[in-house]
């Protein structure tokens, strides 16, 4: 058995943008970055009752939510629809509520202990 | 001019003496295929004989052509010709469809797509197109899934453009060297692809207007599961007519016979 050659595990697959995880975290910081610039223009194009503190911290939460992403192709489409958000942003094509959509501010939390359970009826 | 009149007028004749045009580079293949027994129910879409022929014919000659990307060759209904080719292979195959001189599949009508999610490859992108000059479409299909990117024919389709926008649109499949590729369909800050089988009927969200913020407002949906159940089998699946009817698609055997 040992004499049988070890299988080849790691499958070839066509890159979407970047070949390996060096460059796909390149683009992450660089969209990142883009993003970071852009958000005094957006305060300045949209009436939205928050500051630059408060943009920064969403963005920063909002990239953070996929940290755990591993692999690579997931991180350039990731990339890639950032980037298509961000022209949708920096292009007015969005309007004001969808810019304020990222808080989610009308969204009440889900119940988590028994008795807000059972006020809330599930 | 006299030549150029003449030539359109044989084109006419051709494309009304049902494609007899089509491929007349391809006679001098034998034809083998077996006599099909004639449709006589009443109910049964009836197809022409003569022109599943020829699509039996220019099929085993694409596939003789592009062996490398040509990976099945189908016709469905009867007479519409399926080319079922590798991802790789989509710019080669289009671009000869629509430059061979006895084809001109110029005209690209529509991409569609397919999702079954139990497969390795789960999307299926379908290229129907068009010869004008000979009357007569047929269909390209290939396959991918959620991360393979898939080239975009643009260059070869100006009219592929907003169709593969849909597709990202409604699918996730990346397209890719496309010049302008973004959603087409959905409103901005949408989340998910709505064609996907994994998607349910509601969609994730739900939209109000919130009359203490002014604006419209994005909030999650949740309905019973319930709700996500499906019947999955055709409505005519019940008929005991319908069981033995004719298979949906029959593949052209495209191996090499006459080599010796």
């Amino acid at each position: 058995m040992a004499s049988t050659p070890a299988k080849r595990i790691i499958q070839q697959v066509r890159p979407i943008l970047s070949v390996d995880r060096d460059e796909a975290k390149r683009r992450v910081l660089s969209l990142y970055k883009a993003w970071f610039r852009t958000i005094p223009f957006i305060l300045h194009k949209f009436d939205i009752p928050k500051n630059e503190e408060q943009c920064r911290a969403k963005l920063r939460e909002e990239f953070l939510k996929n940290k755990d992403v591993t692999d690579v192709r997931v991180i350039d489409m990731l990339v890639i629809k950032g980037q298509m958000e961000l022209k949708e942003v920096t292009m007015q094509w969005k309007q004001k509520g969808h810019v304020m959509n990222y808080w989610k501010e009308t969204v009440e939390p889900k119940p988590q202990d028994f008795l807000s359970k059972f006020l809330s009826g599930n | 001019m006299a030549s150029l009149l003449r030539t359109i007028s044989c084109g006419l004749r051709n494309g009304l003496a049902q494609n007899s045009g089509i491929l007349s580079a391809t006679r001098r293949l034998k034809h083998t295929e077996p006599a099909v027994t004639e449709e006589t129910r009443p109910t049964v879409r009836k197809f022409n004989a003569v022109q599943r022929a020829h699509f039996v014919d220019f099929g085993k000659y694409v596939a003789e052509c592009l062996p490398k990307y040509v990976q099945k060759v189908q016709l469905t209904s009867g007479d519409e010709l399926e080319i079922l080719i590798a991802p790789e292979g989509v710019l080669p195959v289009l671009q000869f469809l629509k430059d061979h001189h006895q084809a001109q599949f110029v005209n690209l009508v529509d991409i569609a797509g397919m999702d079954v999610p139990s497969r390795e490859y789960r999307f299926e992108i379908i290229y129907n197109i068009l010869s004008l000059r000979y009357n007569s479409r047929i269909r390209v299909k290939t396959y991918t899934d959620e991360l393979s990117p898939i080239d975009s024919c643009n260059e070869i389709f100006k009219a592929a453009n907003w169709y593969e926008r849909e597709i990202w649109d409604m699918y996730g499949v990346f397209f890719a060297n496309h010049p302008d590729l973004r959603r087409i369909l959905t409103d901005y800050g949408f989340e998910g692809h709505p064609q996907r089988r994994d998607f349910p009927l509601t969609g994730f969200v739900e939209l109000r207007y919130d009359d203490e913020k002014k604006r419209v407002v994005c909030e999650p949906l949740e309905l019973a599961q319930e709700f996500r159940k499906f019947e999955l089998e055709a409505p005519w699946k019940q008929f005991p007519n319908f069981r033995k009817a004719n298979p949906a698609t029959e593949e052209v055997d495209t191996k090499k016979t006459e080599s010796k």
